[in-house]
């Protein structure tokens, strides 16, 4: 049966790749939030701060300012299912010394007022009325019905010694898009205050407007080792529960940028690349991008054109050859994760060369597996 | 014999082989980036065991998930087994949870291509 073609446009992939590279990690998040999902997000981030040799204080801190940020969203998050439009994201970036913990949700637009001036109170206070104000919602705060009263503003402005920057996109009559980021200064409690920009937002309406065109549900961009892809590996597990075939599909593509992948800039603790997960027409597109060697390009274009070119008996014998090739016993042979991956999808391989310059160019490769529908 | 037992680490395995119990599990997942430094040990360990092993042999396989870079191990293993002269005292118990027909598939490959005793059992 012919399958119907997914148009490559993977052109997208190096451009988005460049839009989040001023990090030096960027992990995003859209969808629904749940529990589940919430923990794993914490866990992957906490994973690859560690790798940083962060100090424990500071760890703490972004790590409670997220908890705040994410459950901000499901509190206020209407599951709207069926809704693919303004879906809530989370966005955490490492920027030199910083971190930014962004998120961005939508709100009915009454509530505007309300959480302007609620954060424009916080914002107002310094270390020690914050302290103070602090207690007073604690003790005699007016709890709003979905249990905030402001107090996960007051913490995340507290914890992170910091203004907190916010932004209403209005959507239409009844809804905007409100976005919140805090900014997390890794030096400790000696670092001077620095006001954050005020047009730090600014950018985030185009990356919104690439995450939604594109519907993009997981990026994650940043350093590759077999730690961070664990770490991404247990969010979608808890995600994507009843597909496995995503899992296996993603384990073949992380570990190709973990093994063949090269570093642009020498990076000791790993390969920088990106990796994205979208849902379109009932699949997930799973895609993978990173530096090759320029001069390699060709021999992995040609393999690649290769196993795309093989019927089904092909391919078969072509993996079971492979499978059973012991001479070829490196753990660096990547046409049996090709192989696999086409078996798999049942499809053929989309993917996308650029050159970056003389000695490098970004290759992109992505798969595409049916979403399960539950029953 | 020395029993082999090595914890899982989250992308490695749990092993245990116990020829005093006559238990031999291989479970969890197996996603090292390095597959063959892992089964490195796992191998020198099976070698020595197929010179005399015990009468009704089970190595049982009860994996969630494992990476092409273990396929390829797994096949070695199975490998290690057709060659042992002992081989029919040896056989494979490839469990697959119910409504995993991936698994299901891999092991039925697996028993295509390698001649030894294979069971399927759903669990």
């Amino acid at each position: 049966m012919a399958q119907p073609t997914i148009p490559n446009d993977l052109d997208f992939f190096y451009d988005f790749f460049l839009h989040t590279k001023s990090a030096e990690l960027t992990y995003i998040y859209r969808g629904i939030f749940t529990q589940a999902i919430i923990k794993h997000i914490l866990s992957l981030t906490e994973t690859n701060i560690d790798k940083t040799g962060e100090s424990v204080k500071v760890k703490k801190r972004v790590y409670l300012i997220m908890v705040e940020g994410l459950q901000n969203i499901t509190r206020h998050q209407e599951l709207k299912e069926f809704e693919k439009k303004n879906q809530a994201i989370f966005l955490i970036q490492k920027i030199g010394s910083q971190y930014h913990v962004t998120t961005g949700n939508a709100i009915t637009n009454d509530r505007i007022e309300m959480l302007g001036s609620q954060i424009e109170k916080v914002n107002s206070l310094n270390e020690d009325e914050l302290k103070v104000y602090y207690r007073e919602v604690l003790t005699k705060g007016k709890i709003s019905d979905k249990g905030g009263a402001g107090l996960g503003l007051i913490e995340m402005a507290r914890k992170s010694g910091n203004k907190l920057l916010y932004k209403f996109q209005q959507v239409d009559d009844r809804e905007s898009f409100f976005y919140l980021r805090t900014e997390i200064f890794s030096e400790g409690e000696g670092s001077p205050q620095v006001e954050p920009d005020p047009n730090a937002l600014e950018g985030i309406e185009g990356m919104q407007n690439i995450l939604e065109a594109k519907n993009i549900l997981i990026a994650f961009n940043g350093i590759f080792s077999q730690e961070s892809l664990l770490g991404l590996l247990s969010i979608i597990e808890s995600q994507m529960a009843d597909n496995k075939n995503v899992y296996n599909i993603i384990v073949e593509m992380l570990q190709n940028i973990v093994r063949h992948g090269i570093s642009a800039t020498e990076n000791p603790s790993g390969n920088e690349a990106m990796f994205l997960i979208r849902e379109q027409k009932g699949d997930y597109l799973l895609s993978a991008g990173n530096f090759i060697k320029r001069s390699n390009a060709d021999k992995l274009r040609e393999r690649l054109d290769y196993i795309n070119s093989l019927d089904d008996k092909g391919l078969q014998s072509f993996y079971n050859l492979k499978l059973l090739d012991f001479e070829t016993n490196d753990g660096k042979e990547s046409g049996l994760g090709f192989a696999e991956m086409r078996l798999k999808t049942k499809k053929k391989l989309l993917y996308c060369f650029r050159e970056v310059d003389d000695e490098f160019s970004f290759f992109t490769i992505q798969a595409a597996v049916p979403v399960i529908v539950e029953s | 014999m020395e029993p082999l037992i090595i914890e899982s680490g989250g992308d490695t395995p749990y092993v245990n082989f116990n020829p005093g119990t006559n238990t031999f599990l291989i479970a969890e997942k197996s996603l090292p980036a390095n597959a063959v430094e892992f089964y490195e040990p796992v191998f020198a360990w099976i070698t020595q065991y197929l010179k005399d092993p015990n009468e009704n042999t089970f190595f049982d396989f009860k994996l969630d998930y494992f990476n092409t870079s273990s396929s390829k191990q797994i096949a070695r293993f199975f490998k290690f087994i057709a060659d042992s002269p002992f081989k029919e005292r040896v056989s494979v118990r490839w469990f697959y949870e119910e409504d995993d027909s991936d698994m299901l598939d891999s092991g039925l490959l697996y028993a295509k291509l390698i001649d030894i005793n294979f069971e399927f059992i759903e669990y």
